[in-house]
């Protein structure tokens, strides 16, 4: 590969990894969870990560979204090393260009679900009247404009995910990262999430990568990573990965 | 709002009960350290401007700091070198300020000093009937003793001038006359200090409220103590009133310094109370501040469970772009408006206190006397609560503000991964 191509290829990236390594713990309970990934999500790119438990998923995605620091190798989001980064830094990248969905919704059960999409816009600086419109916007594109001012507890596990979505998308991040987004729904609200994802990808160009059990969900991306132990075992379109994997791909519903 | 007033005031609501709590221990330990220092103010606030009042601000006394060896100064001078006295004892006289009429005229010439009065102060033996009681008899000339003191308007029978309307006239403290037994109008017998007695006439009977004062001090005219105490035309006291009576301690240290007299302030009078005070109001400040700070306990604890409570939602608020600063500053938002909430709370319920204790009729006999406790309800005593109740909440609340700061999200989210 040329070096202009190379270069062509950083700029586009909405993700990078080189090398990347992580090891958690010290001295003698020092385990090395991730060895050495080299990694690229283009923007616009909807893909999954799929691997067995304690492969490095979940490791994988705080190191992609600046939540956690490499211990080899680098991080770039769009274009950014966040090895240079101080924490305020990485602080502001999570703000700016950065939304998670977490396996639990994590909402703040103070806020109704208006003011927990508000949230993050106002630590970026977006006045509250502006906060206020993004929200319900995003709320009511997702199916809850009737539900604005419930608190967390007085929603449906779906509608509480779907909320989580919704703050994840608050900031127009470049990359929403969902970690097992769907682990705590039941088949319908799951796909209900997946469904939205698509949308996501097709209509606005939002990058989203998403770790899941679900070989079904992930034959919905259009690229699926696995992982076994810390190390990529295979990347490509869902059809051949799980056909190599062993997993029936099932064609996703229209 | 910014976000994190906004995050900090809805943990406050949502968590009421506990805010509540937390609010409630800082207003107990602000109330009680307003109302226990407005109880020790108001007594030494009473004794000072009571003191100040009924006795000079500086007296000159007719003796010396360090009496020198007078034999010891002269052998040196008589041998030609240094000569020691191994047991020597002063000699048998009166001591005296001598030619007080030039020394009152040159203090009064003074910028600082307002009146000066010449005393002749001795102890005295009164009589009446069977009864004998040692007194402080004080000679003063009326009119220029008003001067100094405002003896006049602590007169509860007769009036200080009455001194003048018979030969042998004598004015009694209270308790004094309490216990002698006598009333306005009898006549009691004094001791002299060459023999014999002296019959004296009782016109009056002061009331300071001072106990030491009211117990003790006899007041009569400077010419008949000079006779009873033979001290001639001398006197052996000087009594000074200030201007400005903050100034005692420079103004006794001037004249001391001029006159060679030991020369008292009546700080230096009445230092035995005033470190009695002293001590009284650092005992308060501890026994309160640890009221305060068993309340900024309550609120570490209050806060810790809430940090350990809300980790999940730490961790998100940082994965959403929020510094540990910001995290930091939440908790701390918290415990400031818990200490601002309880300050106010407690500053209310001080008043309250305060007023309700005044207000009791507990009767003081002692070193003070009064029909109620005597309360000092001053700004200064909320503002000192305030001060302390803020810094031992912020300083409870720092703790676990920093150790929420200090959260690593992906050790929460991992752990409930």
């Amino acid at each position: 590969m040329s070096g202009a191509a190379t270069a062509t290829t950083v700029a586009t990236a909405a993700l990078r990894t080189v090398k990347l390594s992580r090891t958690l713990g010290t001295g003698d309970a020092a385990t090395e969870i991730l060895h050495g990934i080299d990694l690229e999500i283009g923007r616009g790119e909807f893909c999954s990560i799929m691997g067995p438990s304690g492969s490095g998923k979940s490791t994988l995605m705080y190191l992609l979204g600046a939540l956690d620091r490499p211990s080899a190798g680098a991080v770039e989001i769009d274009g950014v090393d966040t090895a240079r980064l101080s924490e305020s830094g990485l602080a502001a990248v999570r703000n700016a260009k950065v939304g998670f969905i977490f396996q639990f919704h994590y909402l703040m059960p103070e806020f109704s679900a208006l003011e927990n999409v508000m949230i993050p816009q106002l630590k970026k600086g977006v006045p509250a009247r502006a906060a206020r419109e993004r929200g319900r916007a995003l709320l009511a594109r997702l199916g809850l404009e009737g539900k604005l001012a419930r608190p967390p507890a007085r929603l449906s596990g779906g509608e509480q995910q779907r909320v989580a979505v919704a703050r994840s998308l608050a900031n127009r991040p470049l990359v929403v990262l969902g970690d097992e987004p769907t682990g705590n729904l039941d088949t319908r609200n799951g796909e209900s999430v997946f469904e939205l994802f698509e949308q996501l990808v097709a209509e606005e160009g939002q990058t989203i990568v998403v770790v899941t059990h679900d070989p079904r969900l992930a034959a919905r991306t259009q690229r699926i990573v696995r992982l076994q132990d810390g190390t990529v075992v295979d990347d490509g379109p869902p059809r051949a990965v799980l056909a190599r994997a062993g997993e029936r791909f099932t064609e996703p519903s229209p | 709002m910014t976000p994190l007033l906004l995050v900090a005031r809805r943990h406050l609501v949502h968590n009421w009960f506990r805010t509540a709590i937390s609010v409630v221990g800082v207003a107990i330990g602000s109330c009680f350290m307003i109302a226990m220092s407005a109880l020790m103010a108001g007594f030494e606030t009473k004794f000072v401007r009571e003191t100040i009042e009924s006795s000079p601000h500086v007296v000159v006394l007719d003796e010396f700091r360090a009496a020198p060896d007078e034999f010891a100064t002269w052998l040196s001078r008589a041998v030609g070198g240094v000569a020691a006295v191994a047991s020597s004892h002063p000699r048998d006289r009166l001591n005296r300020i001598k030619k007080p009429l030039e020394l009152i005229e040159a203090l009064r010439a003074t910028e600082r000093v307002a009146a000066a009065a010449p005393e002749v102060v001795g102890t005295s033996i009164l009589n009446f009937g069977s009864r004998e009681i040692g007194a402080q008899l004080v000679g003063i000339d009326p009119e220029q003793q008003e001067r100094v003191v405002s003896t006049d308007e602590f007169m509860t029978e007769g009036r200080l001038l009455d001194l003048h309307s018979a030969s042998g006239a004598i004015v009694l403290g209270s308790g004094l006359a309490e216990r002698l037994g006598v009333k306005r109008g009898d006549t009691i017998g004094t001791a002299l200090r060459s023999g014999g007695a002296r019959a004296l006439r009782v016109v009056g009977v002061f009331h300071t409220g001072i106990v030491p004062i009211d117990a003790v001090r006899a007041y009569t005219l400077v010419t008949l103590a000079q006779q009873l105490l033979e001290l001639g035309r001398d006197v052996n006291r000087v009594v000074l009133r200030l201007h400005d009576h903050r100034e005692a301690r420079e103004v006794a240290a001037d004249v001391e310094a001029m006159t060679g007299y030991r020369t008292e302030s009546w700080q230096e009078t009445n230092a035995n109370f005033l470190s009695i005070f002293s001590l009284q109001k650092a005992i308060t400040y501890i026994v309160t501040s640890g009221i305060t700070i068993v309340a900024a306990f309550g609120i570490l604890n209050v806060l810790i469970m809430l940090v350990l409570e809300k980790l999940p939602e730490i961790a998100m608020l940082k994965s959403m772009g929020y510094t540990a600063a910001d995290v930091t500053g939440v908790f701390l938002l918290e415990g400031l408006a818990i200490a601002a909430l309880g300050v106010v709370l407690g500053s209310i319920l001080g008043y309250g206190l305060t007023e309700f204790l005044a207000s009791l009729p507990i009767p003081q006999k002692g070193l003070i006397e009064s029909e109620h406790l005597v309360m000092e309800n001053t700004p200064s005593l909320y503002v000192i609560a305030a001060l302390f109740s803020f810094a031992s909440t912020l300083v409870a609340a720092a703790l676990p503000a920093l150790r929420a700061g200090r959260l690593d999200p992906v050790v929460t989210l991992r752990g409930r991964a």
